[in-house]
């Protein structure tokens, strides 16, 4: 069928819907190229569809074949944003290929989120021991009226406090937050890699590959 | 019953979706449409979009396929061909399956001879 400009806007806004999706995990020339790639796929299945009973209700129903945009994107997050993540070792394919991963199974969810924290965790030591030089006397073991009242970094210091053991205290978290980073940042990468491989080896007839 | 076996069946193509699509590319170029149909044609495998297209972006980008954008009549069209690791990988595939199948079939065979003894 020949679209009318009703049924080409119908096309471009279910594209663009498609390479906003795309676009949080992919990089901007990959996305193009998927998007490409559907609609000249879609252009082909309209020049092959009767306007029947009209052109709307045939269009909606081929784009309904075809899946939503939601849907076609977590189905290339799943292939690529993985594969990039483990290749490339980059922290930001890391954190999308794991949102990726988060959104498509219950599995995927809990590991992002315990990697998140992890993350976290470890930046937040790190947060600590960049503070000790920026703000000397905010960073330590925290005492109030002689008894403990915590270690870290607080910029507004309640009167009377007194802060002690600062440059141990940042040193002993950049070490822990170091470690702890690296730690994270390697079981994503491990993780990352079972995702992969168990991704590889269900699309695969046996556990063979001579390609690696 | 009927869903334990739809399940299984469901394992088995998803298993060779893989092997299905080198093997469609493998006599020439084809784009996505093209591949669709032909494993239509072909088999039973009815392959969506969805499925197809990230997993030909993955083939692609371990090398075992080409993509190549071309010029039609209508619009341009991205078409897939098998690079010489990718038919280096299909043929071993294709050993694989075939003595998959094998033993396979040798089990069935031993199976049935065993319940047929049985049975006199």
């Amino acid at each position: 069928m020949n679209l009318s400009e009703a049924g080409e806007s119908r096309i471009r806004g279910y594209l663009f819907m498609l390479e906003s999706s795309l676009r949080a995990f992919m990089k901007r020339e990959l996305a193009d190229d998927a998007v490409r790639e559907v609609e000249s796929h879609i252009r082909d299945r309209v020049g092959e569809t009767e306007p029947m009973p009209n052109e709307r209700d045939a269009l909606n129903r081929l784009l309904e074949e075809i899946g939503s945009p939601h849907r076609l994107a977590r189905a290339y997050s799943a292939e690529i944003a993985v594969d990039e993540a483990v290749a490339s070792g980059r922290v930001g394919s890391i954190a999308r290929a794991l949102v990726a991963v988060a959104r498509n199974t219950a599995e995927g969810f809990a590991a992002a989120l315990g990697l998140l924290l992890g993350y976290l965790v470890s930046i937040a030591f790190l947060l600590i021991a960049i503070m000790k030089p920026i703000f000397p006397d905010n960073v330590g073991v925290r005492w109030r009226n002689g008894e403990f009242a915590g270690a870290g970094w607080e910029l507004w210091l309640e009167p009377g406090t007194v802060v002690t053991h600062g440059w141990w205290l940042a040193l002993v978290s950049l070490v822990v937050g170091a470690l702890l980073l690296r730690a994270t940042h390697r079981g994503a990468r491990r993780y990352l890699r079972r995702v992969s491989a168990r991704r590889q080896a269900r699309a695969r007839i046996t556990g063979s590959d001579t390609s690696r | 019953m009927t869903t334990d076996n739809d399940s299984w069946i469901e394992q088995l193509r998803r298993g060779g979706l893989e092997l299905a699509i080198l093997l469609a590319v493998a006599p020439g170029p084809r784009y996505g449409l093209e591949i669709i149909r032909h494993l239509q044609e072909f088999t039973d495998l009815v392959v969506t979009e969805g499925t197809i297209y990230p997993i030909l972006g993955r083939l692609s980008r371990d090398g075992l396929l080409q993509a190549e954008w071309q010029a039609a009549a209508a619009h341009p069209r991205k078409y897939y061909k098998l690079t010489a690791a990718g038919r280096r990988r299909l043929k071993v595939m294709v050993e694989d399956w075939r003595a998959f199948a094998r033993k396979i079939d040798r089990l069935v065979q031993a199976a049935g001879k065993e319940a047929a003894n049985e049975s006199l």
